[in-house]
């Protein structure tokens, strides 16, 4: 019975996976023959300082994105979880963003942004405002349009899922804390929190795992300049497989993925301990 | 109720029989039919490219060409390699590939009476003397400028830098409210390529072609000299930014802004190749008579000025092509005059062919006076594969971000990259 199962995981996801760790063992431009190099993929990477440079980028992206979607979401969530005209259409608003594809948000902000010629920059210049202040030129300011602009794009999609988190809990919790006495902050504490500990659980993990592997976002803003200053890992990784460093580019994948598990397993362990208590 | 059970159980058989057969009978039909592939990464050409397939296959009904266009076709090739799906006639090549033994001879094969030695000395393979690639035209890269606004202020092609700074300043007096020089630097390449033009356009001024070709090729030319190439590039650029003679935003403005800002006459000078022509006159068809073209001056004393004049639309066969034959017919089906001149007018750039005559641009004329004015120089097609414009082109964003102490820091920076790009490849 199992076996079908262990076949199309083995050829699907071991052999490839296998292959990969090869890989960057080897010296491999992508078309000739590899050729055995032990670490040496790996210490080079932690050799070269803009890889360690796009670390500190990708972790700082995350730091910044992942707790303000699920601040954004949960607020969102918590405001459009009542009864009010268009509640409907503006679920589906705040939602739309998500299904766009982040290369065109990412390029529709750009045509926004830009100093000048941009949308906004013209509609300034109509009332008078001369905006000549350039957000992508210097990499702290671009991080942060990096952030806002992915927080924006997907606050919808965190919103969904807590939404759907609050809509679980009885609605006879929040009758009997309201007959005791309890207070907006008190029974958000004691009765939504430990609630929407599933819903918190999905949404802190998919956003870490989807903010450490930022790819298309930084692409369309900034293509991950100026020089090298909001450069992801992700980009680095296709930077050097395209740049005839595929055995590299092959190692970094691999130390990518052990960066964004470890958060992962950390987030995990919590919210089971949470879950169990 | 048995007679129609019988009758279903015929047709569901008759069904599977014709699903079964119809497929088997259509290869049978194509059964005599060579099939070569043709992959290209060349956008501007796709409808041109699927055109001619057409017509080829016309002429000659035993071959069938499979045509397929990538836009990201050098690492698409790179996939097709690995996986050993080499197509037989391919537009993407690099000297690794050919260093691989990927792509087959061609030296000896007769089209090459037909086509400017000088190109064909390009096509040269240096390790071997043989030609494994084949280049149909030619491309230019140089400085474009607003006719109307050189004629109107009397200014002419810059002699030396001086004489270009002079000229950016004379723009700018002018016309306070248009940009002298236009950068798009967010696409970094088109900042890569003022290196590609104005810093290794020193270094094959200095050396020569073949002296520069094999220099690269052996890694001998040194970028970090204190006073040398780079650390005077470097210089000259950051000249240009602090006598504000480049646009504020030259780091976050594309090649799209930069295009639009030649076409609607904000910016009064672009460096660019000439690709960029049939786009500028689309966007403002009125600039089809005000495009001037001119060389880009020496950013180290004493050098003459510099026109980029390369081989351009490059094929090469594949080395395990099945069908050789085929393959060479519709190449020298491709390379009719005829054909090349429709091609040469699609592109907008001149054929490489002595029997074509194409009326392929309207800065023809500009193009062959800078030819034959000024010296010309080659895209580096010898630098190591793994140093793309794009990386360089960051440097170039970092200098006029501000982000070296020095001049001479970018330019140790940038010997650092074509070093390990260098390593890499070799």
């Amino acid at each position: 019975m199992a076996v079908p199962a262990l076949v199309l995981f083995s050829l699907f996801f071991l052999y490839p996976l296998s292959r990969g760790v090869w890989t960057s063992f080897t010296a491999w431009d992508g078309f000739s023959t590899p050729k055995f190099i032990g670490l040496a993929n790996y210490k080079a990477f932690f050799q070269d300082s803009r890889a360690l440079r796009d670390i500190q980028n990708t972790v700082l992206f995350a730091l910044g994105s992942a707790p303000l979607l699920n601040i954004a979401g949960l607020l969102l969530a918590l405001l459009l979880n009542r009864t009010f005209k268009a509640r409907a259409t503006v679920r589906s608003l705040l939602y739309l963003p998500a299904v766009i594809s982040p290369m065109i948000m990412g390029s529709i902000w750009y045509l926004l942004l830009q100093p000048r010629r941009g949308l906004l920059a013209i509609l300034l210049q109509q009332i008078g405002y001369e905006a000549t202040s350039n957000w992508m030129l210097s990499g702290s300011s671009a991080m942060l349009v990096i952030v806002l602009v992915n927080v924006w794009q997907y606050a919808g999609m965190t919103m969904i899922i807590y939404l759907a988190g609050l809509q679980a809990i009885p609605i006879e919790h929040f009758e009997a804390a309201e007959l005791e006495g309890a207070s907006r902050g008190n029974i958000f504490r004691f009765i939504v929190l430990p609630q929407l500990t599933p819903a918190l659980k999905i949404n802190v993990i998919t956003n870490i795992i989807g903010s450490l592997a930022v790819f298309d976002a930084i692409l369309a803003l900034t293509d991950g300049g100026p020089g090298y200053d909001t450069e992801s890992l992700s980009i680095y990784i296709m930077r050097m497989s395209y740049g005839n460093k595929t055995g590299y580019s092959t190692a970094v994948a691999l130390i990518l993925f052990f960066i964004i598990l470890i958060p992962v397993l950390f987030s995990l362990k919590f919210f089971n301990a949470k879950e169990k208590t | 109720m048995k007679k129609k059970t019988y009758l279903g159980k015929l047709s569901v058989l008759i069904t599977l029989l014709v699903i079964v057969l119809l497929p088997l009978g259509a290869q049978g039909a194509k059964a005599t039919q060579n099939k070569i592939s043709y992959f290209s990464g060349r956008v501007e050409t796709v409808e041109w490219d699927t055109q001619q397939v057409a017509n080829f296959e016309k002429l000659n009904p035993t071959i069938k060409v499979e045509y397929e266009f990538q836009k990201d076709a050098s690492n698409v090739i790179k996939v097709k390699l690995a996986s050993g799906q080499a197509p037989d006639i391919t537009t993407v090549v690099t000297q690794d590939f050919i260093d691989s033994g990927l792509f087959m001879d061609l030296s000896d094969q007769p089209f090459w009476n037909r086509i400017l030695p000088s190109v064909k000395d390009l096509c040269t393979d240096l390790k071997t003397g043989k030609q494994y690639k084949v280049a149909t035209n030619i491309t230019m890269g140089g400085l474009f400028y607003n006719k109307q606004i050189f004629t109107e202020l009397g200014l002419k092609d810059a002699q030396n830098w001086k004489e270009f700074v002079t000229n950016l300043e004379a723009v700018k007096k002018a016309y306070p409210n248009k940009t002298p020089l236009f950068l798009g630097g967010k696409d970094s390449w088109t900042l890569g390529h003022l290196i590609e033009f104005w810093a290794h356009g020193v270094a094959k001024q200095q050396l020569g072609i073949p002296g520069s070709r094999q220099a690269f090729l052996d890694n001998a030319v040194r970028w970090d000299e204190p006073n040398g190439i780079m650390e005077n590039f470097a210089k000259a650029l950051l000249e240009l930014r602090d006598k504000h003679l480049i646009n504020a935003d030259a780091i976050t403005a594309t090649y799209d802004n930069q295009k639009e800002a030649f076409a609607s006459g904000e910016a009064v000078m672009i460096n660019q190749g000439m690709w960029v022509v049939g786009d500028i006159i689309k966007l403002n068809p009125n600039m089809e008579t005000n495009i001037g073209f001119g060389p880009f001056p020496s950013v180290v004393a004493g050098l003459k000025p510099m026109v980029l004049s390369s081989e351009d639309s490059v094929y090469v066969v594949s080395a395990t092509t099945k069908d050789a034959d085929a393959v060479l017919t519709f190449l020298n089906y491709l390379f009719q005059p005829e054909v090349q001149k429709s091609f040469s007018e699609t592109r907008g750039i001149p054929s490489a062919f002595v029997d074509v005559d194409a009326n392929w641009s309207p800065i023809k004329d500009d193009a062959t006076r800078l030819v034959n004015s000024y010296v010309n120089i080659n895209f580096s097609t010898e630098a190591p594969s793994g140093l793309s414009v794009d990386d360089t082109g960051r440097l170039i964003q970092k200098l006029l971000h501000g982000d070296y102490a020095s001049p001479l820091q970018f330019a140790q920076e940038y010997q650092k990259i074509w070093d390990s790009a260098y390593a890499t490849s070799n």
